[in-house]
C-alpha cells in the first residue's frame, strides 16, 4: 500500500474481474436468441422448462406447508399427541420442515442444472 | 426510549466486555479488508470473486438479524407454537429465492433491484419508483435492528437506550467507509459463525447443567402448554398470510439481492443459496430451544413485555458464577453482531442505490450515501418505541412481498411485462400493504383476531399487486420493450462451460 502508483495497480488487479464483468461470457446464448429462429425456440423452451420446474417444486412445498395449519385446525386432537413429552405440532414446525426445505432445494438445483446442460448440448450440436 | 437500567441480573462489566470485543473485531476485519479492497469493483461487489462458502456465510451473517437472534425466542415465550412459523418463513424464503430468482438475477448483471428494473424494462420511471421502494424497505428494516441494539445495551450495561443504536450506526458507518463490499463480506461471514457459536455454546452448557441437576429439560412437557401463552392464538388466516409474506418477502430484500451479485456466475449463485439454506436451518434450531427453555425458566419476561430479552438473560438465569457471566457475554456479543451485520448489509445496499441514483456512483458518493442511509433510520429509531422485534420485521416482509417481489418474478419469467404494468403493480402493492400496516399501527395492538386481515395483509395485497401488474401490462402491450426476448434469454441461458 505504500507505493502510490494507481494506474499500475488497477491494471494489475482488474483484468481477471473485469473480464467477468463485461457480458462476454454469454456469446452463444446471445447470438442464438438474436440471430436465429431455432435459437429463439431453444431459449424459449429452456425458460419454459425452468419455470415449470420451479413452479412444481414451490407448489409441492407450499401445499405440504399450508396443509399443516389446515390439518391442525380441522383435527385439533393432533395437538394432544406427544412424542417424548414434545407435542407433535412443535416437532413438525420446529424440526420437521427444515429437511423438507433442503430436500426441495437439492432436487431443484439438480434438475435445473440438468435442464441447462441439455440446452447447452442442443446448442453445441446445432 | 429514555428508560434506563432495569436492574436485571447481568453484570454491566460483562456487557461492556462483549460489546468492545465485537466492535473491535469488526473494525479489525474491516481494516484488513481495506487492504485487499483496491478497485471500485472491489468496493461495490468484491469484484465478484467471493467463493460460495464465504458468500453463503456472509449471506447468513447478514440475514440473521435482531428478529432472528432475539425476536424468535421472545415470540415463542409469548405465543408458543405459532411463533415457529417465523423461522420457517425466514428459511423457506431462501427456497423461493433459489427457485425463482438466484441464478437469473445473477446473470442479469444488475447490482441493485433498480438496475435490474431499468435494464429489463428500459424505463427510467420504473427505475425511480423501484429505487424509492427499495430505500423505504431498507430504512424500515434497519429500524428494528436499532431497537434491538437499544434493548440489548440497556439490559446488559444499564446505559441509556440511545447508546445502542448510536454505537451500531457509528461502527457500521466506519466499516462501510473503510472497506466497502469486500471487507463487509469478511466481516459478515465472521459474524454468522459468531452468532451460531454465541447461541450454541450456552445451549450446550445449559442442557448439561439441567441434565446434571436432573431437572427435566421441557418441564415434563409443561413448557408446551398453551396456558403459558400471553397472546391470543393465531388464526388460520393469520398464519397463512404470515407465511406468504415471509416466503415472498425475502425475494425483494435489498441486502439479500446485492449479495448474489458477488457470485461469479449463475450456477454458483445456486450453490451459494443451497449452502445458505443449510446454515439457516441449523441456526434456527437454537433460538427455538431458547424460547422453549425460556417458557420454564424466564416466564415473567412475557408478562413484563421484555420477552425479546429471553436469549440475553437465560444463560445467567440457569448458570451462576463466572461461567454464567461468560456465557451471558457470549450471547450479548452474538446479539450485537446480529445488529451490526444486518445493519451494515442494509446500509451498503441502500448506499449503492442512493449513490447511483443521486451521486453518479462514485466512491465518494457511496460514502455520502452510506451516511444518509444510516442516519435516517437512526433518527426514526430514537423517536419511536420498540415493539416485538419479530412482528415488526414481519411487516417489512409483507411490504416487499407486495411491491418488489412481483416486479422480480414477472420481470424474470414473463416477457409480457411493461413499464406501465410494473409501476402500477408496485404502487398498488405499496398503497394496499402500507395502508394496512399503518392502519393497524393507528388502531393499536389491543385487537382480537377480527382485524387479522388488516394486521397480516400479505394474503390479499400480494395477489392484488401481481394481478394489477399483469392486467396493466396486458392493456399496455404496445409498450413492451423490444429487448425483452434478448434480456430473458440472457437471464436464463447458462454461462460458457
Amino acid at each position: 500500500m505504500d507505493q502510490p502508483q494507481p494506474p499500475h495497480r488497477v491494471r494489475v488487479t482488474a483484468p481477471r474481474s473485469a473480464a467477468r464483468a463485461t457480458g462476454a461470457s454469454f456469446p452463444v446464448a446471445r447470438e442464438m436468441a438474436e440471430q436465429s429462429e431455432v435459437g429463439e425456440l431453444f431459449v424459449a423452451s429452456l425458460i419454459r422448462s425452468q419455470l415449470r420446474l420451479a413452479v412444481v417444486v414451490a407448489g409441492g412445498f407450499l401445499v405440504i406447508l399450508i396443509s399443516i395449519p389446515v390439518l391442525l385446525a380441522v383435527f385439533p386432537d393432533i395437538n394432544g399427541v406427544r412424542i417424548a413429552t414434545v407435542p407433535v405440532p412443535w416437532l413438525l414446525l420446529g424440526l420437521g420442515i427444515y429437511p423438507l426445505v433442503i430436500g426441495s432445494a437439492v432436487l431443484y438445483v439438480r434438475s435445473a442444472t440438468r435442464n441447462e446442460r441439455r440446452f447447452q448440448d442442443l446448442v453445441d450440436d446445432d | 426510549m429514555t428508560e434506563t437500567g432495569t436492574g436485571l441480573d447481568v453484570d454491566p462489566a460483562v456487557g461492556y466486555a462483549a460489546l468492545v470485543v465485537v466492535i473491535l473485531s469488526t473494525v479489525l476485519i474491516g481494516v484488513y479488508g481495506l487492504r485487499v479492497s483496491r478497485t471500485t469493483d472491489d468496493f461495490y461487489v468484491a469484484s465478484r470473486t467471493v467463493r460460495p462458502w464465504w458468500n453463503a456465510s456472509a449471506i447468513g451473517g447478514e440475514y440473521l438479524s435482531a428478529a432472528s437472534f432475539l425476536g424468535i425466542a421472545g415470540l415463542i415465550l409469548v405465543s408458543g407454537v405459532d411463533a415457529l412459523w417465523f423461522p420457517i418463513g425466514y428459511t423457506a424464503g431462501y427456497l423461493m429465492l433459489l427457485l425463482f430468482v438466484a441464478a437469473p438475477l445473477r446473470r442479469s448483471g444488475a447490482y441493485t433491484v433498480p438496475d435490474f428494473a431499468q435494464s429489463r424494462l428500459d424505463s427510467l420511471l420504473v427505475r425511480r419508483v423501484t429505487s424509492v421502494l427499495v430505500i423505504v424497505v431498507g430504512w424500515l428494516y434497519i429500524v428494528p435492528q436499532l431497537h434491538g441494539a437499544a434493548l440489548t445495551v440497556r439490559i446488559t450495561t444499564g446505559l441509556p437506550s440511545w447508546v445502542g443504536p448510536v454505537a451500531v450506526v457509528v461502527v457500521v458507518y466506519l466499516s462501510v467507509l473503510t472497506g466497502g463490499m469486500r471487507s463487509i463480506t469478511f466481516v459478515q461471514a465472521f459474524q454468522y459463525w459468531l452468532k451460531l457459536t454465541a447461541l450454541a455454546v450456552p445451549v450446550v452448557f445449559i442442557l448439561l447443567r439441567l441434565g446434571a441437576d436432573g431437572s427435566p429439560v421441557t418441564g415434563g412437557g409443561s413448557a408446551f402448554t398453551t396456558e403459558l401463552d400471553t397472546s391470543a392464538d393465531a388464526s388460520l388466516y393469520g398464519t397463512i398470510s404470515l407465511v406468504i409474506a415471509l416466503l415472498f418477502g425475502t425475494l425483494g430484500l435489498p441486502h439479500v439481492l446485492v449479495r448474489f451479485y458477488t457470485n461469479p456466475d449463475g450456477a454458483s449463485a445456486r450453490r451459494t443459496t443451497l449452502i445458505v439454506l443449510g446454515l439457516l436451518s441449523v441456526f434456527y434450531l437454537l433460538p427455538t430451544v431458547y424460547g422453549i427453555l425460556g417458557r420454564i425458566h424466564t416466564p415473567e419476561l412475557a408478562a413484563s413485555g421484555m420477552s425479546d430479552a429471553t436469549v440475553l438473560l437465560l444463560p445467567g438465569r440457569i448458570i451462576d458464577g463466572t461461567t454464567g457471566d461468560l456465557l451471558s457475554a457470549l450471547v450479548t456479543a452474538g446479539a450485537f453482531a446480529a445488529f451490526l451485520s444486518t445493519t451494515s448489509g442494509l446500509v451498503v445496499s441502500l448506499a449503492g442505490v442512493i449513490s447511483q441514483e443521486f451521486f453518479h456512483g462514485s466512491v465518494t458518493g457511496f460514502r455520502r450515501a452510506a451516511l444518509l442511509s444510516a442516519l435516517v433510520p437512526l433518527g426514526f429509531a430514537l423517536l419511536t418505541d420498540s415493539t416485538a422485534l419479530a412482528g415488526s420485521v414481519g411487516s417489512v416482509f409483507a411490504f416487499t412481498a407486495s411491491t418488489i417481489c412481483p416486479l422480480l418474478l414477472l420481470g424474470i419469467w414473463w416477457r409480457g411485462l411493461t413499464d406501465a404494468g410494473a409501476v402500477a403493480g408496485m404502487l398498488t402493492g405499496a398503497v394496499l400493504c402500507g395502508g394496512a400496516i399503518t392502519a393497524t399501527a393507528v388502531l393499536g395492538p389491543g385487537r382480537g383476531n377480527g382485524l387479522d386481515w388488516l394486521a397480516q395483509p400479505a394474503l390479499w395485497s400480494v395477489p392484488a399487486a401481481f394481478a394489477t401488474m399483469v392486467l396493466v401490462s396486458r392493456a399496455t402491450a404496445r409498450r413492451r420493450p423490444a429487448s425483452a426476448s434478448r434480456v430473458l434469454a440472457r437471464l436464463h441461458t447458462p454461462e460458457q462451460r
